[in-house]
């Protein structure tokens, strides 16, 4: 069985937002990641991923989050998440993804905090 | 007095990628049978994802198959618990190492989370390790939906 995670962007003058949509397992996480170094390589610096359409993640996937953070950071930029599931939250807190991006609820307070 | 289960379900899974994605569906289906609410069932359903990876990535079994099983109760006034063992039959693992791994931003190994997140969305973990296999059997507890 497979769970596609489909990828989207919204390029903005300041930023990038990404839109997910499915399952992100370590396929989907290389995916994003894939997508978020094309963007980096472009002079992204803040990047917001919408998860609205993601109701499952894993550890794998998120452990490909958080080196996509970590390579953000290592450019000066940053990373945010808005739009979570309560236990997608949680799982994020549980693995110290939470301390290096911030989580915003709506993504109208992340685009304003942001201001991209 | 103790309730008796009300639902139960046994599955044999193949270790094939994604097959974690049936056993949680499985798992929330029948939680949902016996009344419980979504929010618990979204946490029962990571914790079984991470138990299923384990089983898949970790346990070296020979026969490549995950052994499942669900039991749903309603304990009354609104209650219900949710029972599930994860069984592999792979060469076992040390828990108070695994355990112990508490990674950061920037270590090396950023896996291994599996058991904290188990740990963490479920009310009551236990494991069975030997050179003979796993089980790692995790109890939920939630109140219903109205």
């Amino acid at each position: 069985m497979t769970e596609e995670l489909r990828v989207s962007v919204d390029r903005r003058d300041a930023g990038a937002i990404m839109y997910t949509k499915g399952y992100i397992n370590n396929v989907g996480g290389e995916e994003i990641a894939n997508r978020a170094y094309e963007l980096m390589d472009g002079g992204v610096r803040t990047l917001l991923l919408n998860l609205r359409e993601t109701k499952i993640v894993n550890s794998i996937g998120i452990s490909i989050l958080i080196e996509i953070i970590e390579k953000m950071i290592e450019k000066g930029g940053r990373i945010a998440f808005c739009c979570l599931t309560p236990v997608i939250h949680k799982t994020f807190q549980i693995m110290g993804l939470a301390n290096y991006a911030t989580i915003f609820t709506d993504e109208d307070a992340a685009v304003k905090e942001l201001a991209i | 007095m103790t309730a008796s289960p009300e639902r139960q379900m046994e599955l044999t899974l193949p270790m094939v990628p994604d097959i974690e994605i049936a056993a949680a569906r499985a798992a929330g289906n029948l939680a949902r049978e016996i009344g419980m609410a979504s929010a618990s069932i979204d946490e029962m359903a990571h914790a079984m994802i991470e138990a299923c990876i384990n089983a898949r990535e970790h346990s070296g079994s020979q026969d490549r198959r995950i052994y499942v099983k669900i039991t749903g109760t309603s304990l009354g006034e609104g209650n219900s618990r949710i029972d599930i063992w994860i069984t592999d039959h792979g060469r076992g693992f040390n828990v108070t190492e695994a355990r112990s791994r508490r990674q950061q931003l920037g270590a090396v190994h950023k896996r291994g989370w599996g058991l904290q997140i188990i740990e963490a969305h479920m009310d009551e973990v236990s494991i069975t390790t030997s050179d003979d296999g796993t089980t790692i059997h995790m109890v939920k507890y939630g109140k219903n939906d109205d």
